[in-house]
């Protein structure tokens, strides 16, 4: 009698937790519709956010391409630059050595002149068509103007040259753009890799960013002409060089 | 002193310009190389190479490695190296230093500053 006195209080016990469950169960209710419909409107916008994932990755390759092109492109336009101002230095080489020679050539008339004079001394017709011829050599005595703006051309050129270094500080510029852009895009495919998506996966595998191989660059390459820049580079080689026994001092600007 | 330059550098651009810059100095004597890889054949190669001007950030072998390759060698362990590079922070000379390098400069450069940076090598050759 005891024992089913027992097993009738478990049932109740039971019978009272399911009360229970039914009554949690009808205040869980109406939170699970408010996620149904949170999950019908987060929906589209997570293929939104997917979709423009997908645009931005397949958009990279492109956009990468388009700075190697520029690489490409200024290169070949530095190299015409510089094969223009080659000619052009040679030929100024070649007018200022035609110059120098005639500057000579003036001298030496001179010094024949002078030369001339002496022995006709008292022969006023002579020295009269010495004058004359002298005269006739008016047109050489710009000839040491001409020699300095030869000069001046030939440092102008030079300098040009010089300031093409700017092609390769921004080519090491854009082959950092591009490698940082690669990442991006790797990153980008991994994500969408991990969004069961096949056919976005496909789109983005099938746009590999093309990169050269091996391609080494300075992240920090800037076109800066300030002659401080080389100023800081002594001054740290000086100390460095002054205090060559103290490795510790190396040592601290790796710790 | 003959010297006879291994010019290193990627860029083909910058590679002309030293050059040319080299020329105007006066020194004709030169070979070129694109990368540290290439360097180290013509340096090889080539005996009578007496001084070497090397870009820093270069594919294959870096002008870094290639400098230390070239100090590991008693072939070619004393020929001066000047580097020319856009690398210019604390950190980089001194790690440029600790290879050996004998000088540095920075990009871009004067031919001033190179006449000066290859001057103040062979004074100390």
């Amino acid at each position: 009698m005891r024992e089913l006195s027992t097993n009738m209080s478990s049932i109740f016990d039971k019978l009272n937790d399911l009360k229970n469950l039914f009554k949690f169960g009808e205040k869980i209710v109406p939170i699970i519709q408010s996620l149904i419909e949170f999950m019908k409107e987060i929906v589209p916008l997570l293929e939104t956010i997917n979709s423009s994932i997908s645009d931005t990755a397949n958009k990279m390759p492109q956009a990468a391409n388009q700075i190697s092109n520029v690489t490409n492109a200024t290169e070949l336009a530095t190299t015409e630059i510089l094969d223009i101002v080659d000619k052009i230095t040679n030929i100024v080489v070649e007018v200022e050595s035609r110059a120098k020679k005639a500057l000579e050539d003036r001298e030496r008339r001179a010094r024949l002149y002078a030369k001339l004079r002496e022995t006709v001394q008292g022969n006023g017709d002579a020295l009269e068509t010495i004058d004359e011829l002298e005269a006739a050599d008016a047109p050489t005595k710009d000839l040491e103007k001409t020699i300095a703006q030869l000069g001046e051309v030939k440092d102008n050129t030079h300098q040009i040259t010089l300031s093409l270094q700017v092609q390769d500080i921004t080519a090491q510029q854009l082959a950092a753009a591009n490698h940082l852009i690669q990442s991006v895009h790797e990153r980008l495919a991994t994500l969408i890799a991990d969004i069961d998506h096949s056919e976005i996966k496909d789109d983005i595998r099938s746009l590999d960013i093309d990169v050269p191989e091996g391609v080494d660059f300075d992240p920090k390459a800037s076109y800066n002409k300030d002659a401080s820049r080389q100023g800081e580079v002594d001054r740290i080689l000086n100390q460095q060089n002054e205090n060559k026994a103290s490795q510790e001092e190396i040592d601290k600007l790796f710790s | 002193m003959d010297l006879k330059f291994l010019v290193v550098d990627d860029s083909v651009t910058m590679r002309r310009i030293v050059i040319n810059s080299l020329k105007n100095l006066g020194y004709e004597n030169y070979v070129e190389a694109a990368d540290g890889q290439e360097a180290l054949a013509k340096l090889n190669a080539d005996s009578e190479i007496n001084f070497i001007i090397t870009d820093w950030n270069m594919p294959n072998l870096s002008g870094l490695e290639f400098t230390k390759q070239v100090r590991g060698n008693p072939d070619s362990a004393n020929i001066p190296i000047l580097m020319v590079t856009t690398r210019g922070i604390k950190e980089d000379i001194v790690e440029a230093l600790q290879a050996k390098v004998s000088n540095y400069v920075v990009k871009p450069f004067t031919p001033q500053i190179l006449k000066e940076k290859i001057e103040q090598i062979l004074e100390n050759v």
